[in-house]
């Protein structure tokens, strides 16, 4: 069997320019449009609910991940030197500094305001624990804390910050 | 091909757009380690976006010791002396006591502790805890046949239970002050499960406490509580201080006077303690069905059961949230005493201030060492 290729000359070209025109502007129209009904909302700065840091949510491929930014005290009392991951169970990462690190790992938006299948890393204790984050409204975050099943678990609430201009 | 070559750099701006920002997010696949270089300087200046958002204390500092999920345990008190007085009460129901005062030979006297401790509601501004527990103290006497007191008696047969519910509530008032409310109901006595009392003879127990928490290292408080944790009822005043110290190695643990601890912190997952606790409850002597000579219904008696327990305790993670506590300590007898109670109603003596009525039994006990282990679930 012969296979046809489609070329150029099988779309008049004045059709094509509108067809690319179209494509370029909906695009443009799509790249640029405010995301606000899926899980992209999630991305932005959040306060947890003690106030002793500020956590950066991103989006890494398909999925979301939470970093620190902010530490209320950055410096380490002891040392004197910026705060580092010492309660972390693995000696090789207590070294690790704290601001950057990714707390949150591995979220995935299911729908219904609710990112699930990730972890929350408690730099206070060096544990970590299953997590689901609820959005409540745009501006907070239920962040469950949980070990196996969710009702042993603790939910801390986050809100969003903007940077001031 | 399927365009023309002339619209080839025409093609790559709209496909670079379509996936636009998937490229410019992409970091490195180790999502451990942040490589990406950035100002954080930019996070310092920063505002809710939510109009009227305002920050609210935490009910915990940093250093403590976990929050217990779910608690199993095992108390265990070694040999003691029981004083068992006469009985100086008036029998209106059947039966006829045996009024002799008798010493016995505990053995020992130990059983299962079980806790539940559950958060309902973890808001920023209200946290509300549910828990349940269960304990139970059973006495082996060295020579049980001879016993012929009926308190002895009793609790040889049935021995003491609690089970109680609780609730705790956590109020920032905002970002240093707060309120803490904690109660309870227990069910307290000698009864089983084939001979359970009526719920008439709860015990209440409460606790309010306004606090300040003016660092991430220390908070403090003072209330007032209902309380029977001397074995009979009492209104006493609390203070509330925890703290650690700036290297976290050093810190206290301190609900004064129900328990009161200095903690040293090994690391974030072993901890020691030294301290003591206040430990009562008053229980209600309600079974009587295999124990002659002891009807208790009808004269309503309450042992009044209150020791000081001075301990230390070591808990540390057997395996992430799996912690292991056990403690040993010297359990001094503060009241083991029988108290009888005219139409239900509780007799209050302000830590013996008011002597009047009087204990119909006054018992003592020798004072032996005690050890207890746990295995907890931590919340957290």
């Amino acid at each position: 069997m012969q296979t046809k290729y489609l070329t150029n000359k099988h779309i008049p070209m004045k059709k094509l320019s509108f067809i690319l025109v179209f494509s370029f502007i909906a695009t443009l129209f799509w790249s640029f449009a405010p995301t606000n009904t899926g899980g992209d909302r999630l991305i932005g700065v959040w306060e947890p609910s003690n106030g002793r840091a500020r956590v950066k949510i991103e989006k890494i491929g398909a999925k979301y991940y939470g970093k620190i930014v902010w530490i209320k005290e950055p410096i380490d009392p002891v040392t004197k030197k910026p705060k580092t991951d010492k309660n972390n169970p693995d000696p090789d990462l207590q070294k690790v500094p704290l601001m950057g690190y990714r707390m949150l790992k591995d979220f995935t938006y299911k729908g219904n305001d609710e990112w699930a299948d990730g972890t929350i890393y408690d730099a206070l204790n060096g544990s970590t624990y299953s997590c689901v984050i609820k959005m409540t409204n745009e501006n907070t975050l239920n962040i469950r804390g949980y070990i196996g099943v969710s009702v042993l678990g603790r939910t801390d609430v986050w809100k969003r910050l903007a940077i001031k201009k | 091909m399927l365009f023309h070559s002339k619209f080839l750099p025409f093609t790559f701006v709209v496909a670079a757009f379509s996936t636009g920002s998937t490229i410019w997010a992409q970091v490195p696949e180790n999502t451990d380690t942040i490589i990406v270089e950035e100002d954080y300087s930019l996070y310092d200046n920063v505002e809710y976006t939510e109009e009227g958002a305002r920050r609210f204390c935490s009910p915990k500092i940093e250093g403590l010791s976990p929050a217990k999920l779910i608690s199993i345990g095992y108390d265990y008190q070694m040999g003691y002396n029981m004083s068992a007085d006469t009985l100086n009460s008036i029998q209106t129901g059947p039966g006829s006591f045996n009024l002799t005062a008798q010493d016995a030979q505990v053995l020992s006297s130990h059983g299962m502790r079980i806790g539940f401790n559950i958060p309902v509601i973890a808001k920023t501004n209200l946290v509300w805890q549910l828990g349940a527990n269960y304990w139970e103290q059973r006495y082996n006497f060295a020579d049980p046949a001879s016993l012929e007191n009926p308190m002895l008696k009793t609790l040889s047969a049935y021995g003491l239970k609690t089970a109680g519910l609780s609730t705790t509530l956590f109020k920032p008032l905002n970002d240093k002050y707060f309120l803490l409310f904690q109660g309870s109901a227990d069910y307290s006595g000698n009864y089983t499960l084939k001979d359970m009392m009526p719920l008439n003879y709860l015990k209440y127990s409460a606790a309010l406490i306004y606090g300040k928490r003016p660092s991430e290292l220390k908070q403090w408080g003072v209330g007032l509580a209902r309380t029977y944790r001397v074995g009979e009822i009492n209104y006493i005043p609390v203070v509330l201080y925890n703290s650690t110290d700036t290297r976290n190695k050093w810190g206290t643990e301190i609900l004064f006077p129900a328990r009161a601890h200095v903690r040293r912190t090994i690391n974030s997952r072993n901890m020691l303690f030294a301290g003591f606790e206040l430990e009562g409850q008053s229980y209600r002597m309600w079974n009587t069905s295999s124990v002659d000579a002891f009807q208790m219904r009808d004269d309503e008696l309450e042992i009044r059961r209150g020791e000081i327990r001075l301990r230390m305790v070591y808990e540390f993670s057997l395996k992430e949230f799996i912690w292991l506590s056990i403690q040993g300590g010297y359990r001094i007898n503060y009241r083991f005493d029988m108290d009888r109670l005219i139409n239900g109603e509780e007799n209050y003596r302000a830590f013996g201030l008011i002597d009047q009525p009087g204990y119909v039994m006054i018992n003592n006990l020798t004072n032996p060492l005690y050890f207890n282990i746990s295995i907890n679930l931590v919340s957290p």
